[in-house]
């Protein structure tokens, strides 16, 4: 008991050193939410008083960082979890919920991009080689949600909420089979097309105390199922980062922590491409998005550090049920939208 | 024995590297945004945006109530010295390393003789250029 608390107290410690810039910016957001709670002169309104609103920012960065945290260590993207959870179970416009499902999506990955770049999880040839189809993607999602949301109104939120319902479930199916079985992937035949691209590379794998080589095959299928990956990253605001993961790992066959890495990677370059289109419409409230990009980039540092260190397949489970529980209650919503119906469950 | 072979290809490393310290640095930016809003220097009132957020208006209407349109555009670069503009900024400033570290990158990699995957990540850099200037119209 003793010897764990004081291996829990020497890894914390460890983090603080190794990463002192996390404690800066953890104290420079404390301190901030102090200041604004202290000093506010935020005026209430009919539904909000003062305190709520302080209340909606601090809770934001809390459920924030621990998305972020889940997120990295699951190797999906938090726009995962965070769009369908608000989008199942909120009425806030479901423009600034995509908007803000990509801050979520993308800053986890955006801050892991370093880490995982020094650890070598992630490969730069890989990276590359995905981002292009996965920009071009992300580009036009984003372009169609608005026209979409545009054109259909209420109709097409209830398309958005019943069609990510059933991509819940494809996403859950994929967190699901993606576990020890395909944690080292050998391919028993590399392709012409994958060799000439030398998709190889290798890592320490610190629970095997030793290094893994890998090759990634079937390049072409791959580099197609990202322009798709990338357009449901843009539309749908939520990175995908489970179907980056999951091609990379079963298709690709890259082992599960190059495919978690490079696919925390690849959604922020995608999500920073759909995230601009996003922005310049204004369906980015930035106070409101705020702390949940704080939160991200916190969570994000500690996820990646410990995803260094710890097996996924625990998170995966906790990732599963929360996917099928805002599964149901998206397609529930979209069938209500479409339909003009009232379902009275949950 | 961790060998040699195992060091990080420098082009990933100014790209991770570039994306994690401007991100940093955004967060800062977006911190004191909001701690601006929150003391009553704001271009809109907090409690408007969180108030109709709140309610699930859409977002033309929010604007609408706002400033009487949709920004249509970069909004905040004309109101750096109000919190929430700054804090638009921040965020914005946080997705921006993203374009000089893939091209940083893909120059490295050029100059590494690695023409593909430099040329790859140039373009993957100039498609992210296009989402910023909005030059894909939306409406």
């Amino acid at each position: 008991m003793e010897k764990k608390k004081l291996k829990r107290k020497s890894r914390f410690w460890s983090l603080v050193t190794s990463v002192p810039e996390l404690s800066i910016l953890i104290l420079l957001i404390v301190g901030g939410y102090l200041v604004m709670g202290f000093a506010s002169k935020v005026q209430g309104t009919e539904i909000l008083s003062p305190t709520d609103i302080w209340l909606i920012i601090v809770g934001s960065f809390l459920i924030s960082t621990a998305i972020a945290i889940l997120a990295v260590i699951g190797g999906i993207g938090g726009g995962v979890i965070f769009t369908p959870i608000m989008l199942g179970f909120t009425s806030l416009d479901s423009l600034v919920i995509r908007a803000t499902g990509l801050v979520v999506a993308m800053f986890s990955g955006l801050i892991s991009t370093g880490p995982f770049m020094r650890s070598k999880l992630a490969n730069i040839k890989v990276v590359i080689y995905c981002g292009f189809p996965i920009t071009v993607g992300a580009i036009l999602g984003s372009v169609a949600a608005i026209r979409l949301h545009n054109a259909l109104g209420l109709v097409g939120d209830g398309i958005v909420r019943l069609s990510l319902g059933m991509l819940m479930i494809i996403i859950a199916y994929f967190l699901f089979t993606g576990g020890g079985k395909t944690e080292y992937p050998e391919p028993k035949h590399i392709d012409a097309f994958s060799a000439k691209m030398r998709l190889n590379g290798s890592y320490w794998e610190e629970s095997l105390g030793k290094v893994v080589n890998y090759h990634l095959v079937r390049a072409v299928p791959g580099g197609i199922m990202f322009i798709f990956l990338g357009f449901i990253a843009g539309f749908f605001g939520l990175g995908g980062g489970a179907f980056l993961t999951g091609t990379l790992n079963l298709v690709m066959m890259a082992p599960v922590k190059v495919a978690a890495a490079c696919s925390g990677v690849l959604l922020a370059i995608s999500n920073a491409t759909a995230i601009w289109t996003y922005i310049t419409y204004g369906a980015l409230i930035a106070v409101f998005a705020a702390p949940w990009m704080l939160g991200q980039v916190v969570g994000g540092i500690l996820g990646a550090h410990l995803l260094i260190s710890i097996r996924a397949s625990f998170v995966r489970k906790v990732l599963i049920a929360i996917l099928l529980i805002s599964c149901i209650k998206l397609v529930l919503r979209g069938i209500e939208e479409i339909f003009g119906i009232d379902i009275p469950i949950i | 024995m961790k060998d040699d072979s195992l060091k990080p290809p420098l082009a990933g490393v100014i790209y991770g590297e570039i994306v994690y310290w401007g991100l940093l640095i955004s967060c800062v930016v977006v911190i004191v945004g909001s701690v601006l809003s929150f003391l009553g220097n704001s271009y809109v009132p907090v409690s408007y945006w969180l108030s109709t957020i709140w309610k699930g208006e859409s977002v033309a209407e929010i604007w609408k109530g706002a400033v009487g349109a949709l920004p249509n555009g970069h909004w905040y670069l004309d109101h750096l010295s109000k919190g929430d503009a700054l804090t638009a900024f921040g965020i914005s400033l946080g997705v921006f390393p993203v374009i000089p570290g893939l091209l940083l990158c893909g120059l490295t990699l050029l100059k590494e003789k690695e023409i593909l995957y430099g040329l790859l990540a140039i373009g993957c850099g100039i498609i992210v250029i296009i989402g910023l200037l909005g030059l894909v119209p939306a409406t």
